[in-house]
C-alpha cells in the first residue's frame, strides 16, 4: 500500500518526462531546425532559446537589442536577411573567432564584434561581455555558422573589395547619384522612411561605425543596394556616394566625444 | 457570516472608512518609496534574470495591486528572496532574459498568485505565525550575506565569472585579479559603498539616495575622461518603457509540462513571499495601531501576484526595509504605497534617459548596502542567550548560505516547529503532599508528545488521595483524557479519592463526558492560588 503510494508520482511524471524527451530529440534528428520552425516552437532548451532570442535582437533590434542601442537602425539592415546574405556582412563566421588582436593584446571573441557594432553602428552604448544580449547573438551567430569550416572564411565575408577605380572619390558625383537612385527610399535628407533606415542625420550610425569607412560603405552599396536593383552602380559611382554620406552629419565617435551622449540624454529630456 | 468577511477581505482600500488621513506624510512617503524601489526593481529583475523593465512594472503594478488590497502601510513588489528563487526556477527551461523566458516567468508568477489565493482561501495566513523569531534573524541575515556576495561582482565589474560559488569567485580572483577586476567599476563601486556606510550615521533614511548620487556623478565623471567604450563600465542602458505593458500568461500543452515542472518552485516561492509578508504583519501589529488584517493581506499578496501575470511582472511580496522607511516617515494607510505606484510611473516617464547612465557598480553598491543593513548585530546578541533559540539561527543560517535560499527556508521553518513541539511538551509538575493526598499540579498542554509524563507519575500515586490541579492547562487532547481515564480504571475507588481541579468551562465539559461514572470528583476554580 505504502509502496504504491510512493511510486505514484513517479509513474505519473513518466509521460512528462518521455514527452520531453522526444521533444528534445526532433532537434537532433535532422540538422539543426530552421529558425523558422524554432520560431513556432513554444518549449525550447537554453541553447535554442538563445538562437531564437538572437534572431529577435537582430531582426528587431529596435525592440529587443533596445537596452544598449541608441538609434533605430537594426542590425539587419547592415547584416542583410538576419545576417544570411553574402556579401552583406553575413553574420556566419563564428568559425573566424576567437582571433588575436595586437590592440588590446587579448583575444577577441565573437562577443566583442558584437558589442562593437552596439556602440557604433548602432550608436549605443558598450554592453557588458555576458548580458543576455551578446550571449543570445553569439547564439544566434554559432547557430548560422553550422556547416562552416573553423578558421575559414565564409563565402562571400564582410562587402566585397572594390577594385581601385583610380580617382578619388568626388562627393558632389555622390549627391548626384544619391538624388537620383536612393532619395525616393532614404529620404532627400537621408532620414529613412518606414521600412528604410536612415543613412545620416542624429539617428543613424555613428564615425566610429565601419559602415563609415569609405570603401567599406561603397562595398556594401555596390553590392547590396539600390534595393532590388544591387550591382547597378558603377564602382565608381559606389565610391562617389558612399563618399557623401559619410560627409554628412552623425553622431560623434563614442571613443572621442566624450561627455556627448550624455548631453543627448539631458536635451532629450527636454523634448 | 463567513462569506461576508471573505467580501470585506476582497474589498479594494477605501479612504473613506479610515477616518484621519494625512495626505501630505503618506505622499512624501511615497515619493521616497517610489525612488527607492526603481533602482531596487531593476536590480531585482536582474537577479530574476529579467531585463530591467520589467523590475519597473513590477514596482508599479504588484505595489499597487499588494496595497490597493491590503490593509496596512506595508509595500508589496519586487523581493530579493522571491526574485532570486524565480531565477533559480526557470533558468533551466530557457536563457536568461530571452522571450522565452519572460513567458515561463509571468506563467510562474501566475501559478504563485494563484498558490497563494488558495492559501487564502483556505485560511492558511496563520500557520505561518510559527516561524519563530530566531529562525526569522537567521533568514534576514542569510539574505544579507547572500546580497552582499552577489554585488560583488557588479562592484569589482566582474562580469565574466558569471555565478560561481562565492570560494571559487576569490579563488579565481586571487590568481588573475589584475586582469578580471575593472578598476572604474571598482571605484565607482566603493564610492557608493562608503558613501553609504557614512551617510547612514547621519541621514539614514536617505543614505541610500545620496550613495546612489554620489556613485552616479563618480560614474559620469569616469566616463566623461575615459569614455564608456574605453572603461567598459557597464551601464543599466535603456529601459524600454511601455504605458501599459499588458501581457497574458501562455497557455499550451508545452507551457503546460513546464508549469508542472516548475510546481514545486512555485510552492516554494509562493510560501516564502507569504512568510516574509507575514512577518512583516506582525511586526506592524506590535509595532503600531494600524488596522492590519492579516487574511486579508494575504489575498492582496495572492491578487497582486495573480494580476501580475497580466502586467508584465513578475511575483513578489512585502518588502522589509521599503516598509521599514515606509514607517519611519510616518505612513500609516495603504495610500502610500497607491501613491508610490503612481509615482514611480511619473518617474520612470520623465527621468528615463537619465537612468539609462546609472552605473551598474552604483547598484551593486545599494544592493550591498541592503545587505549590509539586513545584518544587525544587536538583534544576533539578543539571541546569545538562549542555547535553542541560537542554535536554530545558526543552522538557519548556515543552510541559506551554503544550501540556497529555499532549502535554508525549509529548514528554518521545520527548525521552528520542532522548537515549539519541543517547548509545548514539557510539562512542568509540582508535587505536594497535603494530608493524607498527593497535590499533583501541571502547567503545559496536555498532548500525545506531553502525557507520558502525567501518567507515569499517576501510576506511581495509584495507592493514594490524588489531587489533581489542572487549573492553568488550557488545551488537552483526546490521549491525554485516555490514559488518564485509565488509570482510573486500575484505582481501587473504595479506598483513594481521586480530585481534578480545573478553571476552563470546555475542559470541564470535556471530562464530564469521557469521564462518565468514573470515581472522580470535579472542583472548578476561577482562580487558583
Ligand atoms: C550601420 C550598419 C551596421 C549595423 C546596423 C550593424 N552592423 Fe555589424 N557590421 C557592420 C560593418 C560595416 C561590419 C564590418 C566591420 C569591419 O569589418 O571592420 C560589421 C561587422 C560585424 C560583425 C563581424 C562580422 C565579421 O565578418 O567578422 C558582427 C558579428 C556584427 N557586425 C554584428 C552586428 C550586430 C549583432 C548588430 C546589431 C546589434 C550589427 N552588427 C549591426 C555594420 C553594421
Ligand atoms: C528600394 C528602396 C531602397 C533604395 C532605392 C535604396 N535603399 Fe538603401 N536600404 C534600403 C533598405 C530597406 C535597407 C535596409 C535593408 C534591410 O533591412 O533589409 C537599406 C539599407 C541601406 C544601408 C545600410 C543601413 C544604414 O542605414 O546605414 C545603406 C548604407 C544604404 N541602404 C545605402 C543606399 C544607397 C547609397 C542607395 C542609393 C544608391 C540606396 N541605399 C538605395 C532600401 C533602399
Amino acid at each position: 500500500m505504502l509502496h504504491n503510494q510512493l511510486t505514484k508520482p513517479g509513474l505519473l511524471f513518466t509521460p512528462l518526462i518521455l514527452a520531453l524527451c522526444l521533444l528534445s530529440f526532433d532537434s537532433f534528428s535532422a540538422g539543426p531546425p530552421t529558425i523558422e520552425t524554432l520560431l513556432e516552437r513554444s518549449y525550447l532548451d537554453d541553447y535554442h532559446s538563445n538562437v531564437v532570442f538572437g534572431y529577435r535582437i537582430v531582426t528587431e533590434t529596435e525592440t529587443y537589442g533596445a537596452r544598449y542601442s541608441g538609434n533605430h537602425l537594426r542590425c539587419t539592415n547592415c547584416h542583410l536577411n538576419a545576417g544570411r546574405k553574402p556579401d552583406a556582412i553575413p553574420l556566419n563566421v563564428a568559425g573566424m573567432y576567437p582571433k588575436w588582436r595586437s590592440k588590446n593584446g587579448r583575444r577577441n571573441g565573437i562577443g566583442l564584434r558584437i558589442r562593437e557594432c552596439f556602440v557604433y553602428s548602432l550608436d549605443g552604448i558598450m554592453p557588458p561581455e555576458d548580458s543576455p544580449e551578446v550571449l543570445a547573438v553569439a547564439a544566434y551567430i554559432s547557430y548560422i555558422s553550422h556547416g562552416e569550416t573553423i578558421g575559414e572564411a565564409p563565402a562571400g565575408r564582410g562587402v566585397p573589395t572594390l577594385p581601385d577605380t583610380g580617382y578619388d572619390p568626388n562627393p558632389a558625383n555622390g549627391k548626384a547619384i544619391y538624388d537620383k537612385n536612393c532619395t525616393h527610399c532614404h529620404g532627400n535628407n537621408g532620414q529613412g522612411i518606414p521600412g528604410v533606415p536612415s543613412l545620416w542625420g542624429m539617428d543613424a550610425y555613428n564615425k566610429g561605425a565601419g559602415m563609415a569607412n569609405t570603401s567599406k560603405a561603397a562595398g556594401f552599396i555596390w553590392a547590396n543596394m539600390p534595393l532590388g536593383q544591387e550591382r547597378s552602380l558603377t564602382h565608381q559611382d559606389a565610391f562617389d556616394v558612399a563618399a557623401y554620406i559619410n560627409m554628412q552629419i552623425r553622431p560623434g565617435d563614442p571613443r572621442k566625444s566624450k561627455l556627448l551622449k550624455l548631453f543627448e540624454a539631458i536635451t532629450g529630456l527636454a523634448d | 457570516m463567513r462569506n461576508l468577511r471573505i467580501l470585506s477581505e476582497i474589498m479594494p482600500w477605501r479612504p473613506l472608512f479610515t477616518g484621519k488621513l494625512n495626505l501630505p506624510t503618506e505622499t512624501f512617503a511615497a515619493l521616497i518609496a517610489a525612488i527607492l524601489v526603481i533602482p531596487q526593481g531593476i536590480t531585482f529583475a536582474y537577479l530574476a534574470g529579467l531585463p530591467p523593465e520589467y523590475g519597473i512594472y513590477s514596482s508599479i503594478f504588484v505595489t499597487l495591486f499588494a496595497s490597493l488590497f491590503g490593509s496596512s502601510s506595508m509595500l508589496g513588489g519586487p523581493n530579493t528572496a522571491v526574485a532570486v528563487l524565480i531565477g533559480v526556477t526557470v533558468v533551466p527551461f530557457s536563457g536568461r532574459g530571452s522571450p522565452l523566458y519572460i513567458d515561463y516567468v509571468i506563467l510562474l508568477s501566475l501559478m504563485v498568485g494563484l498558490i497563494q489565493l488558495f492559501i487564502w482561501l483556505a485560511r492558511g495566513g496563520k500557520y505561518f505565525q510559527y516561524l519563530s523569531p530566531a529562525a526569522i534573524t537567521g533568514i534576514t541575515v542569510g539574505v544579507g550575506i547572500i546580497l552582499i556576495l552577489s554585488s560583488l561582482d557588479g562592484i569589482l565589474g566582474l562580469s565574466p565569472s558569471g555565478t560561481l560559488f562565492f570560494f571559487e569567485k576569490i579563488y579565481v580572483m586571487a590568481g588573475d585579479w589584475h586582469t578580471l577586476i575593472n578598476p572604474y567599476s571598482f571605484t565607482i563601486g566603493i564610492t557608493t559603498v562608503i558613501t553609504g556606510i557614512v551617510a547612514k550615521t547621519r541621514y539614514p533614511r536617505y543614505s541610500i539616495l545620496i550613495a546612489m548620487a554620489v556613485g552616479y556623478i563618480v560614474g559620469l565623471v569616469l566616463m566623461g575622461i575615459f569614455t564608456q567604450v574605453n572603461t567598459e563600465i557597464e551601464l543599466l542602458g535603456h529601459v524600454p518603457f511601455q504605458i501599459l505593458p499588458l501581457s497574458y500568461p501562455k497557455m499550451d500543452l508545452e507551457y503546460l509540462l513546464v508549469g508542472i515542472s516548475m510546481l514545486p518552485n512555485a510552492l516554494t516561492i509562493a510560501l516564502i513571499g507569504l512568510a516574509q509578508s507575514m512577518v512583516i504583519v506582525k511586526n506592524l501589529r506590535s509595532d503600531t495601531d494600524q488596522p492590519v488584517n492579516a487574511d486579508k493581506e494575504v489575498f492582496a499578496q495572492g491578487i497582486a501576484n495573480t494580476l501580475a501575470a497580466f502586467f508584465s511582472s513578475f511575483a513578489g511580496s512585502g518588502s522589509f526595509n521599503r516598509t521599514a522607511v515606509n514607517q519611519s516617515l510616518g505612513s500609516k494607510t495603504p495610500l502610500a504605497g497607491i501613491l508610490s505606484a503612481v509615482m514611480v510611473f511619473l518617474l520612470i516617464l520623465f527621468f528615463a534617459p537619465l537612468l539609462s547612465y546609472v552605473p551598474m557598480a552604483v547598484i551593486a553598491g545599494t544592493l550591498m548596502l541592503v545587505g549590509i543593513g539586513m545584518i544587525k548585530p544587536q538583534e544576533i546578541a539578543r539571541l546569545f542567550s538562549w542555547t535553542g533559540e541560537l542554535s536554530v539561527f545558526f543552522v538557519t543560517l548556515f543552510s541559506i548560505v551554503f544550501l540556497g535560499l529555499q532549502s535554508g527556508l525549509i529548514v528554518a521553518f521545520i527548525l521552528s516547529v520542532i522548537m515549539f513541539v519541543l517547548s509545548a511538551s514539557k510539562l512542568e509538575i509540582t508535587i505536594k503532599h497535603v494530608n493524607e493526598s498527593v497535590q499533583i499540579r501541571v502547567e503545559g498542554h496536555l498532548f500525545y508528545a506531553s502525557i507520558d509524563q502525567l501518567s507515569s507519575l499517576l501510576k506511581r500515586h495509584r495507592h493514594e488521595n490524588v489531587l489533581l490541579d489542572l487549573s492553568v492547562v488550557s488545551y488537552m487532547d483526546l490521549s491525554a483524557t485516555e490514559a488518564i481515564a485509565k488509570d482510573l480504571q486500575k484505582r481501587k475507588p473504595k479506598e483513594t479519592t481521586f480530585v481534578i481541579v480545573l478553571t476552563s468551562q470546555k475542559l470541564l465539559e470535556h471530562f464530564e463526558q469521557r469521564l462518565e461514572g468514573m470515581p472522580v470528583q470535579f472542583i472548578q476554580h476561577l482562580r487558583t492560588q
